[in-house]
């Protein structure tokens, strides 16, 4: 926060304006180079116009995608299937958590196996899961949702962990039932660490989803880039990519915003 | 020390004119030939069958052409099919192509590739629409809103694309997604797709899937591939590419040869396709040069316009191809010539019927 | 009236029990129960058995394909691609995150490309990358390289950003060079991170790694092409136990990394979970 202006103090008001508008700037240096590099190498054709596509076409494609509503669509059908795996995944996650933090018993039995599954990589799932789910969204929706257990799992254990066991004394002095101790204080007090491995789910979502895209699909952002290059239409390509990264930044901030909103109870420490 | 060598070089000099012109020579020869199938067998394996480029190949033909010259032949298999090859192309990693199905080379084209079309690589052939084994469905219709599979990008999309056209419906009847042939094999199994086009033998002969469509010896729905060259290959070594394709017509001669099936069938199956695809895809044949034809005749030509005007028409180009300019004759008449096969082989017209039959064997 | 303050525990109050056994048996039964299920239903034919294959053939063809020093060589393959895309993508990441942590205008130029990039999940390089530099090795190790770079440079970067200001002071008192600030100060205060960051990456790396092989097949070596070879000639057998050894070797240098972390990190205290 900008302290008032006073007096006599306007004009450093301005250099500090300045300042941070230069450092801004900065960071637009380097985007900028590397486009004149793309313009120079379509134009000096540094590599073959099939690889390298102009941006104007890139634009033009994107623009063409939009108004036929084509785009929309396949959004749509990426950004679902990953909506309902982090509903599906997070959820089952988040049980197995609480499941394995709040029960010793539960812990003996599940924690091993888990141990183990958890550090299996999601894709090496994949081939297994075609043979039984097929290709259709099942496949999408199981080998999404299992990338988002693991994490939110495994952030959910760490969160109940790190709480202080003075709190769970103090639940016991209230009588709280198990759903209460869950709700009013496990919950809460977890939250940073449960949504860290929400964070952590996300990006495992999307890198699962790109994937299964890639290898079969009939919609979805990825189908869309396996058009592209079966088609030597790159550009489609590129729209693809600056699409799944305009979803990620968009899907970053709002976990952000989610995340101060809900725990705006607790002041920062600085 | 200096002084001796000194006289050592002027001791040599007399004898630098005896040095061997080869050096002069090699310059009009590549080191290297690179030659690519738009394909690979199951499993992405480096063989194809069924065609006579692919003879070739398998004969090692090629190789032994220019082994005297010391020339070396790179053969390049894609599992990515005709578009990586386009790719490859455009890296400039590739001289030839043998025989690469219409969409991808009018697609390569539209983008800005150049090459030259040598010969034609096989044509004819019956098409067949197989479907899971459980499946109900007994036409095209009845799988309206469901899966069909395909290759993108590839030869088998306009097929496909054909079939659809050829009962009334369009591309926009189905969810048309893009799988390899393993993939696809893997897909009917389990009944992931609700059809496709494909040989039928080997599916139905273990139970897999079953056809519902047979579109027999229709040079509408099939198309013929094509042996190209790179444009900047053939500016510089034009007699390389004269006995590129000099040999390719002896193959295809020897192809042609009745007595030559069974053993041009046993050479295909190591490619991974069952060899009952090929044997029963190719029984019907019964002269082996309706499908083994190098020909660029009036039914090449045709055919390839009319994939063009498909190509525009289901928006899989964006610009627009032009035709003129693209074919090279004059290798594959000279080849003929030399090789005596003017008559031999039947040309046919535009609509496919034989024009001018083919010499008497 | 003073309430008695029983001994804390994580659980519900309990009367005490007796100190639990030193293996835990009971991590052994759901493995165990899910394995006697899969034989059950293979066995009374409940499924097809030709998608669903009973263990014994699966553990049949493990026996078989261990054997086969094809497969072997295949492992190292693999194992040879991580590895040489991971340290290139480490040494990389490590440079990046040093130069963004320790010159603010290195921050301010290269960060906001850095962070939004990052944002571009792993995969969707991989269309692009497969054109330019085609199918081959090249374009495997770029990509692993890649997926490397981003934990590491991103540990790295947090890791120098955590120096405390008073540890600088101090080294800039006693006149430190350059060198001797990242060798003697900055290395040793940021190891956490940077540990953190290089565990990340060698996860991320074996993922990169079969991932790039499904989906650049070549008909190359590797485990990723053993899956892919298995799928074309429909032996699942050979399916399921090419997943479990992915599975296996991700987690055993999942298990390696976190040992070397732990190792490396020893003589610090471990750090407060306070912020």
């Amino acid at each position: 926060m900008t302290p008032p202006l006073q007096p006599g103090k306007a004009g450093s008001a301005v250099f500090t304006g300045l300042r941070r508008f230069a450092h801004a700037g900065v960071g637009l240096v380097l985007p900028a180079l590397l486009y004149g590099l793309w313009l120079l190498a379509v134009e000096r054709r540094w590599l073959p116009e099939q690889i390298l596509p102009a941006p104007s076409l890139v634009w033009q494609s994107l623009q063409e995608l939009w108004a036929s509503g084509e785009l929309q669509g396949h959004l749509l059908a990426s950004a679902s299937r990953v909506g309902w795996s982090l509903a599906v995944g997070g959820s089952a996650g988040l049980l197995l958590g609480l499941a394995m933090g709040l029960s010793r018993t539960l812990r003996d039995y599940l924690f091993p196996s888990f141990d183990v599954v958890s550090q299996f990589p999601v894709l090496g799932w994949i081939p297994l899961l075609i043979i039984f789910a097929g290709i259709d969204e099942a496949l999408k929706i199981s080998a999404i949702s299992i990338a988002v257990t693991v994490p939110v799992a495994v952030n959910t254990l760490k969160g109940i962990g790190n709480i202080p066991p003075a709190l769970f004394e103090v639940c016991r002095v209230y009588r709280f039932t198990p759903w209460q101790v869950v709700r009013r204080m496990v919950l809460p007090a977890a939250a940073p660490s449960l949504f860290n491995g929400l964070r952590q789910a996300v990006m495992q979502a999307w890198l699962t989803l790109v994937f299964v895209e890639l290898l079969a699909s009939s919609e979805g952002i990825g189908y869309l880039m396996v058009w592209g290059r079966q088609l030597a239409q790159l550009d489609l390509v590129i729209v693809g990519m600056v699409l799944i990264g305009a979803v990620g930044v968009a899907l970053d901030l709002a976990l952000r915003t989610l995340e101060s909103w809900l725990v705006r109870w607790r002041p920062p420490a600085f | 020390m200096k002084r001796r060598t000194f006289a050592t070089v002027l001791g040599t000099a007399p004898f630098i004119n005896l040095l061997p012109m080869g050096a002069r020579a090699a310059e009009a020869r590549p080191q290297v030939i690179r030659i690519s199938f738009p394909g690979a067998g199951t499993g992405g394996r480096p063989i194809v069958g069924g065609s006579f480029p692919a003879n070739s190949h398998l004969q090692r033909a090629i190789d032994e052409e220019f082994k005297a010259d010391g020339i070396r032949v790179e053969w390049k298999h894609f599992p990515g099919a005709g578009p990586a090859l386009n790719e490859s192309f455009a890296n400039g990693l590739t001289d030839f192509a043998f025989g690469h199905g219409d969409l991808p080379l009018i697609v390569g084209r539209s983008t800005g590739l150049k090459h030259k079309v040598l010969m034609s690589a096989g044509r004819g052939g019956d098409s067949y629409f197989v479907v899971p084994a459980g499946s109900t469905a007994k036409s095209l219709t009845d799988l309206k809103g469901k899966r069909i599979a395909t290759f993108k990008g590839t030869a088998g999309q306009l097929t496909t694309y054909r079939f659809f056209e050829r009962f009334g419906l369009s591309d926009k009847d189905f969810k048309v997604i893009s799988l390899d042939s393993d993939s696809t094999l893997a897909a009917l199994s389990t009944g992931d797709i609700d059809g496709t086009v494909r040989a039928p033998f080997d599916v139905e002969a273990r139970g897999v899937a079953h056809r519902i469509h047979e579109i027999l010896n229709d040079p509408y729905i099939t198309r013929p591939s094509t042996v190209w060259v790179g444009e900047e290959f053939e500016k510089k070594y034009p007699e390389v590419v004269q006995r590129v394709v000099t040999r390719l017509v002896k193959v295809a001669q020897w192809s042609t040869l009745e007595a030559n099936r069974e053993k041009q069938l046993q050479l295909w199956a190591t490619s991974g396709t069952a060899y009952v695809d090929y044997q029963k895809g190719w029984e019907s044949t019964k002269d082996l040069r309706d499908r083994i034809n190098p020909l660029l005749d009036d039914y090449y030509q045709a055919s390839i316009r009319n994939s063009i005007e498909e190509a525009k028409k289901y928006k899989l180009v964006r610009r627009d191809v032009a035709f003129d300019g693209w074919l090279e004759p004059r290798y594959l008449n000279n080849a003929l010539k030399d090789l005596k096969l003017e008559d031999y082989w039947p040309q046919q017209a535009a609509d496919g019927k034989v024009k001018v039959p083919g010499r008497k064997l | 009236m003073s309430a008695v303050i029983h001994p804390v525990l994580t659980v519900p109050a309990l009367p005490a029990r007796p100190p639990a056994p030193a293996i835990n048996w009971r991590g052994a039964v759901l493995p165990l129960a899910l394995l006697f299920a899969w034989w059950a239903v293979t066995a009374l034919g409940w499924v097809d058995t030709r998608l669903i294959v009973p263990p014994a053939n699966v553990l049949h063809t493990a026996v078989k394909t261990l054997q086969d020093p094809v497969f072997l060589q295949g492992v190292l393959f693999s194992l040879g691609r991580d590895l040489s895309g991971f340290a290139a993508g480490s040494a990389a990441g490590l440079a990046l995150g040093l130069a963004m942590g320790t010159s603010r205008w290195a921050d301010r130029a290269l960060g906001p490309s850095f962070h939004t990039l990052r944002q571009v999940s792993l995969f969707a390089w991989l269309p692009l990358l497969s054109s330019w530099l085609g199918y081959g090795e090249l374009s495997k190790l770029v990509f692993i390289a890649l997926s490397t770079l981003y934990p590491v440079a991103l540990g790295t970067f947090e890791g120098v950003r955590g120096v405390s200001r008073a540890h600088a002071e101090v080294a800039r008192v006693y006149r430190f060079t350059r060198l001797q600030m990242l060798w003697r100060l900055i290395l040793p205060a940021a190891a956490p991170q940077i540990a953190t960051g290089l565990t990340l990456g060698l996860i991320y790396a074996w993922v990169a790694t079969i991932g790039s092989e499904f989906l650049l097949a070549n008909w190359g070596n590797g485990l990723g092409n053993v899956v892919i070879k298995a799928r074309a000639s429909f032996n699942v057998e050979l399916i399921v136990f090419g997943m479990l050894a992915i599975g296996l070797v991700g987690t055993a240098l999942n298990r390696i990394a976190i040992r070397i972390e732990a190792r490396v990190l020893h003589w610090r205290a471990p750090s407060p979970s306070a912020f």
